[in-house]
């Protein structure tokens, strides 16, 4: 009889929390934009960043024969009720983003600290964007 | 080494901490596997090798801008300075003899009016954060947390110059 697999390291817990962080991300933009067609402009490219950080991250998850990495978005918050504030929510999960990414730096490989680092670096200026959006409205 | 060479080093070790593939249970969902940590000096020389790259061409791009762009571009030209002050602390602590400036610098482009200076400074951000990339890669959590400060700093500095984000900063693209 086969026995269960070994626990999944922390080395790849973290990286599959960061994984659903992004997908978590994605789906608070897609609603945000459905919710505000009129931020589709200006939304679009910074969701189609954090895909790609998803796309990178989920590389380098192997899957093991008969297991696949979770497609499990964890969060769905409700967006709040308007562009303004739409927006800063976008930018508190963001900077709250890089905290995480930042958190994940010390224990990683590094070559996966140096993706972490970019994914971060990315975010920030994601902040920085959705800011200057904010004052705007 | 560079920081791209120090990256590149990295993804090229697919192999295991122990020499095997990763493949050894559910460790191996991690891809990376263990490449070995850039040596700290090296990657500070390398940073610091851009901060004087980025003080030249901010030299050079501020004399063809005007207005705020100006202002701006004195401002992180000081930045850069400052950056490259600590840099340098920072490696005679550890006993080495940081890497100095060269006299002049071989511009990526032809640099000619307000555009291509704005160009420019987009472009010497993009090395320098790409040069604190390879700071990321040393052992040491401390140095990891303050490259990657770093590179926040100056990708937003990037996105300032060119108007737009990029989804990998400082990642060979």
């Amino acid at each position: 009889m086969l026995s269960a697999p070994p626990a999944v390291s922390q080395q790849t817990q973290v990286l599959l929390h960061a994984v659903t962080a992004e997908q978590n991300l994605i789906v608070i933009y897609a609603e945000v934009m459905s919710e505000y067609s009129g931020l589709a402009a200006t939304l679009a490219p910074l969701r189609a960043e954090h895909e790609a950080h998803l796309a990178q991250l989920r590389a380098r998850v192997v899957e093991p024969p008969g297991k696949q990495v979770h497609e499990t978005v964890t969060a769905r918050p409700p967006i709040t009720g308007t562009k303004s504030a739409a927006l800063a929510q976008l930018r508190a999960a963001e900077r709250a983003a890089v905290t995480a990414q930042m958190d994940h730096l010390a224990a990683a490989p590094a070559s996966l600290a140096q993706l972490y680092a970019s994914i971060a670096a990315c975010e920030s200026t994601h902040v920085s964007v959705l800011g200057a959006q904010i004052g705007t409205q | 080494m560079s920081a791209c060479s120090a990256h590149r080093s990295a993804h090229s070790d697919r192999g295991g901490r122990d020499g095997r593939g990763v493949w050894g249970g559910w460790d191996g969902w991690v891809v990376s596997a263990t490449p070995a940590a850039a040596a700290v000096v090296p990657a500070l020389q390398g940073a610091l090798a851009a901060e004087h790259a980025a003080v030249y061409g901010y030299g050079v791009a501020g004399a063809l801008l005007a207005g705020a762009a100006q202002v701006q571009a004195r401002a992180d030209w000081l930045a850069h300075q400052l950056a490259r002050d600590t840099l340098e602390a920072m490696l005679t602590k550890l006993g080495a003899t940081p890497v100095a400036a060269s006299p002049a610098y071989r511009l990526p482009f032809a640099v000619s009016g307000a555009a291509s200076a704005r160009r420019l400074a987009a472009a010497l951000e993009e090395g320098v954060t790409g040069a604190y990339l390879g700071v990321v890669a040393v052992d040491d959590p401390a140095l990891r947390a303050f490259g990657a400060k770093a590179m926040q700093v100056s990708a937003n500095r990037a996105v300032t110059w060119s108007g737009a984000t990029v989804a990998f900063p400082g990642m060979p693209g």
